[in-house]
């Protein structure tokens, strides 16, 4: 079935009119719907009796209204965003297909101000700028020029002149991680708390296809500024990002572009365009990535700044991908978009994303065929795939494994909770499971899909939704974030005992000589310590606090009353694959045992706790994996 | 370098290299007429690994290994002058050969090596090289050097060994998992202390966990996969556990703790008969990235390492799995050739690689570096290391179709003869 999807994109423009009064007649039925529908629907998970034709499975044209249903609209939530709690999904359901499609896609008609930006803790100092390479190179400057990252050595005569420039080295990096890590968390408050998940939700696949590590940019600020373009930028036009991307600071620094120059061009830059952001490997030849590089010789940055160095550039005629001419990095760009594979490459990646690993070759085709119809914009492209009958096929809908940012933030937001709680910490449940926000594992981000689960990670998401359902007390919770590593307690611990940085800092336990007599003009382990002692003092506390869980006043607002009925509505609420009956039938007696009754009453701790346990055992089945 | 010497144990395979060795291959033979002689027994052979009872442990030792102050070139006189704090004098030197010999701190490995059970293999590295950690570190997981490779080279070889999941094929013992072991069908065992593998919970919590996948059918792929590594988690961490609480070793394996404990770890499943074929084990904590006051340092993590790897072959011999296991010991890069300001040295390229076992061919391979012809002060690699995965590969774990894993042609070095 061919189908346009301009035509639709205009029947979506003259709705728009109309929007502000559709919305509070469907805002009145859903409120109406929802209360009726509540005793039905918020105890059974879907309606088993429907089941959609396979033909489904790849038809990108749109799901017919009478298909749209609240089940579909969970889905399209799970997708499109984080999920969210049956309320939310009762108001997108009360709509038509496309207006919530609509409503996903064209986020920027919705109110986001109320999240806040960044709080930076201002950890640069003036001098810090640009920052040297190593602990090494900064002792060099300071030699050299008599001061390095802002700070002078101590007077002549002094012991451990250079002390100061090594330990504001060491601060740099620290504070520089200490920061991101605040950075990873505030992103993770708005992936919760944001009304336009699907723009939280295009920033991360963006993070992903265009990884970019802290671990090598070393600078909050960058990273920062990457993912507030990519956020910006997140569901406009591929080109635009793509050029985004390519005069990125944090990227430029990432794929050591600075080092790109017309005598010694780095091809780092160049391969990486083709092979991972644009084309994939296979459709171009070293050579076109050496000529690619060379175009982008002189795009580099001062700290902040993209900044093209004419001097570096190499302005002679390049060869890339057949065409000939004296080009520049935006006309590689240009000819990069001009080939076919490179839509392909592109709603490749967007759709197993979004919908599933298995794409055919007829639908990479017809989405291909609609990006580029859309000279690369790609809210067409997101509007027909949120559309199509295929999203909402049986392979499609409860298939796809979570990733662990995903895992904690859908939880979350299912649980109808309004922040993202730091205990525990989300940097560190993620990061256990093999995803934390601006540490992608190398250039390719992260590989996804069945490669988040091994028997140890598939073990440990129980145990850390645990925590999450069972969090320690503020008090018993250590501060990640002011956490000194053991080598560093040592030392901290051998100078509060009176010792000397020589004596405090001795590797070994021995009471060998071991860098002793090696630390005249520095001591870098206690510059090390100090690093992170500096670091303590300007990184601001993340302040911490647990989710304000209350899984009883939840499953009672849904009107259960019964063990049974509160098992449920946490099924209902949290999994978007079913569980078996059997399965059910073992959570619903272990809450009897636990309340060691059917009704829903009794002490009310005691009723939170068994809930809290049900649920436990709901978010440890394989089927609570998958969304 | 066909050469049977201490197979007690000879398949039938193995047999029919012998015959190969028995036709009198010389050592000195051109390389070209020994491939073809491996080729000739590989086309004999049945299945996709013809030596399903080897077991590859693989060694990284991360943050850059400093391979020139570890396998010493003594008679350089360039590498006296480069490094004027730091060279190991030439009395000092456990000498292995009249060219090279090793730091002082390898005591472990000039006993294995004498005991004809260590290759080195010299100049390892890649084109195009990166000095950075993360990327380089990168490349060699992947084994892809300056490319955008999702899977890790054995997460692709198990793909390529059993397309069907083996469970428990690869144990990575690490707090996550290393890039290396990840595989598109192979899900490994990653684990950092065995007691670790368990649930949290209580015991009614627990059972009805345990429950939720009892007589569960009809499933889409991606949710059998998710209960079939359920239940692997959930018997693989009962194994792993028993296996390390059964376990215990007179063997000395040296007071380096970590990777030493590591060892005992993998030694332990070896000892329980896990169906593991690869195990990756580190030498964690970017511990060699050695820039400052590298001389202590570098003694004591060398000292530990080798005495740790020396006491595993100990213990394998003492399990009586000596003659099915092979180390692969490797870095990220080796140092720069001429030492820092601050008596360490900085991110360099090649550096050399470290086999270990009994059924090796051991000696040194491949050519020393020059120290005198550089890339702009660093070494000029002089051995792929792709060739020595290769090596392991085909000539260790018996898989002979080594392009596809590799992602393009390089040839074994003739170190394992069957």
């Amino acid at each position: 079935m061919m189908w346009n999807p301009r035509d639709v994109m205009a029947g979506m423009r003259s709705m728009r009119s109309v929007n502000r009064i559709r919305f509070v007649v469907q805002w009145c039925v859903a409120v109406l719907c929802g209360s009726l529908i509540l005793t039905v629907q918020a105890f059974a998970a879907g309606d088993p009796a429907e089941s959609l034709p396979d033909s489904w499975i790849g038809d990108l044209g749109p799901i017919p209204a009478d298909k749209w249903n609240y089940d579909r609209a969970a889905h399209l939530l799970e997708r499109a965003g984080f999920g969210g709690t049956p309320e939310e999904i009762r108001n997108l359901a009360a709509q038509s297909p496309g207006e919530a499609v609509e409503h996903i896609v064209h986020y920027e008609k919705i109110d986001a101000s109320q999240l806040p930006p960044f709080d930076e803790s201002g950890i640069w100092e003036p001098g810090m700028d640009p920052f040297p390479p190593s602990r090494a190179e900064a002792v060099r400057i300071a030699r050299t020029e008599g001061e390095a990252l802002g700070v002078k050595p101590l007077p002549e005569g002094e012991s451990r002149r250079l002390q100061p420039i090594v330990d504001k080295f060491f601060f740099g990096l620290r504070a520089n991680v200490l920061e991101t890590r605040r950075l990873a968390l505030w992103w993770a408050d708005r992936m919760v708390a944001t009304p336009r998940p699907l723009e939280e939700k295009m920033t991360l696949f963006w993070h992903g296809h265009f990884a970019t590590s802290e671990a090598k940019v070393r600078d909050y600020r960058m990273m920062l500024a990457q993912n507030r373009m990519l956020r910006e930028r997140a569901t406009d036009s591929f080109r635009e990002i793509l050029l985004g991307v390519m005069r990125d600071p944090a990227m430029l620094v990432y794929l050591d572009n600075g080092k790109n120059v017309k005598d010694h061009p780095n091809e780092n830059f160049g391969r990486e365009l083709l092979e991972l952001f644009t084309m994939g490997v296979g459709n171009y030849t070293e050579y076109d990535i050496r000529e690619a590089s060379r175009a982008f010789t002189g795009w580099t940055n001062d700290v902040l700044e993209f900044r093209f160095d004419a001097k570096s550039h190499d302005s002679d005629t390049k060869e890339f991908l057949g065409q000939r001419g004296p080009l520049g990095g935006e006309e590689i760009i240009d000819i990069i978009l001009a080939q076919p594979v490179t839509a392909e490459f592109v709603v490749s990646k967007i759709y197993r994303y979004f919908v599933r690993d298995d794409l055919s070759e007829q639908t990479r085709r017809r989405l291909a065929a609609v990006l580029r119809n859309a000279e690369y914009e790609l809210k067409p492209l997101l509007r027909t795939i949120f559309l199509s009958k295929d999203f909402f096929s049986n392979d499609s809908v409860g298939t796809q494994i979570k990733s662990p940012v995903q895992l904690f933030v859908s939880t979350y937001r299912k649980l109808g909770l309004k922040q993202t709680p730091t205990i525990p910490d989300f940097n560190a449940l993620t990061g256990r499971l093999g995803q934390s926000l601006f540490y992608p594992p190398n250039v390719a981000g992260w590989a996804g899909g069945r490669t988040w689960i091994t028997p140890a990670t598939f073990l440990d998401r129980g145990n850390a939704l645990h925590s999450v359902l069972f969090p320690p007390q503020p008090a018993d919770f250590g501060h990640p974030d002011r956490a000194l590593p053991a080598i560093y307690r040592k030392v901290e611990h051998r100078l509060a005992q009176g010792m000397n940085i020589t004596n405090a800092t001795r590797a070994g336990d021995s009471g060998s000589s071991m860098l002793a007599e090696a630390d005249e003009d520095y001591n870098t382990r206690y510059g090390g310590y100090r690093g992170y002692v500096l670091a303590f003092d300007r990184v601001k506390l993340v302040p911490r606090r647990r989710g304000d869980l209350d899984l009883a006043g939840m499953v009672s607002g849904a009107g259960a009353e019964t063990a049974s009925e509160a098992v449920d509505h946490l099924l209902h609420r949290f999994l978007r694959a079913p569980l078996a009956a059997s399965a059910r039938t073992r959570i619903v007696q272990h809450l009897r045992d636990r309340l060691g009754t059917e009704e829903l009453t009794g002490d009310p701790q005691a009723l939170e706790d068994a809930l809290r346990s049900a649920l436990y055992i709901v978010l440890c089945a394989p089927e609570y994996q998958l969304g | 370098m066909i050469n049977l010497n201490t197979h007690s144990n000879r398949s039938r395979r193995a047999m029919l290299r012998m015959g190969l060795g028995g036709l009198g291959v010389p050592l000195a033979m051109p390389l070209m007429f020994r491939r073809m002689a491996g080729a000739l027994a590989a086309d004999d052979l049945e299945g996709r690994s013809d030596r399903p009872e080897r077991i590859l442990v693989v060694v990284e030792l991360s943050g850059g290994n400093d391979g020139l102050n570890t396998v010493v070139p003594f008679r350089e006189d360039e590498y006296y002058r480069v490094r004027p704090t730091l060279a190991i004098s030439r009395n000092d030197v456990l000498k292995v050969s009249d060219e090279a010999g090793f730091h002082p701190s390898l005591v472990g490995f000039e006993r294995l090596y004498k005991d004809g059970l260590l290759a080195v293999v010299e100049g390892c590295g890649y084109p195009n090289p990166s000095l950075s950690h993360f990327s380089s570190m990168g490349f060699w997981h992947t084994g892809v050097p300056n490319g955008g490779e999702p899977l890790g080279w054995i997460g692709r070889l198990q793909d390529a060994l059993t397309p069907a999941e083996v469970p428990n094929a690869t144990v990575n013992i690490a707090s996550s998992q290393s890039l290396a072991v990840r595989g598109r069908v192979h899900s490994p065992l990653v684990f950092d202390n065995p007691n670790q593998l368990r649930r949290v919970g209580t015991d009614a919590e627990l059972g009805a966990i345990a429950g939720l996948s009892r007589g569960a059918t009809d499933e889409s792929s991606g949710l059998a996969f998710l209960r079939s590594t359920s239940k692997n988690a959930t018997s693989s961490g009962k194994i792993v556990r028993d296996a390390w609480s059964s376990y215990q070793t007179p063997v000395d394996y040296g007071i380096g703790g970590g990777l030493a404990s590591d060892l005992q770890k993998v030694a332990a499943l070896i000892a329980a008969k896990l169906p593991t074929r690869i195990y990756y084990v580190t030498y964690r904590g970017n511990a060699f990235d050695t820039h400052v006051h590298q001389a202590d340092l570098h003694a004591r993590i060398l000292m530990y390492a080798s005495d740790a790897i020396r006491g595993f072959i100990e213990d394998l011999a003492r399990i009586g799995r000596g003659d099915d296991v092979a180390i692969m010991v490797f870095t990220e890069f080796g140092r720069r050739i001429e030492e820092n300001a601050s008596q360490g040295t900085d991110h360099g390229t090649a550096g050399p690689m470290f086999i270990v076992g009994r059924s090796l061919k051991g000696g040194f391979y491949g050519r020393p570096p020059s120290l005198v012809d550089t890339d702009d002060g660093n070494l000029i690699m002089t051995t792929d290391f792709r060739s020595v995965y290769a090596t392991m590969i085909a000539e260790w774990m018996g898989y002979r179709d080594t392009d596809p894993v590799l992602k393009g042609t390089f040839e074994p070095l003739g170190m394992f003869a069957g």
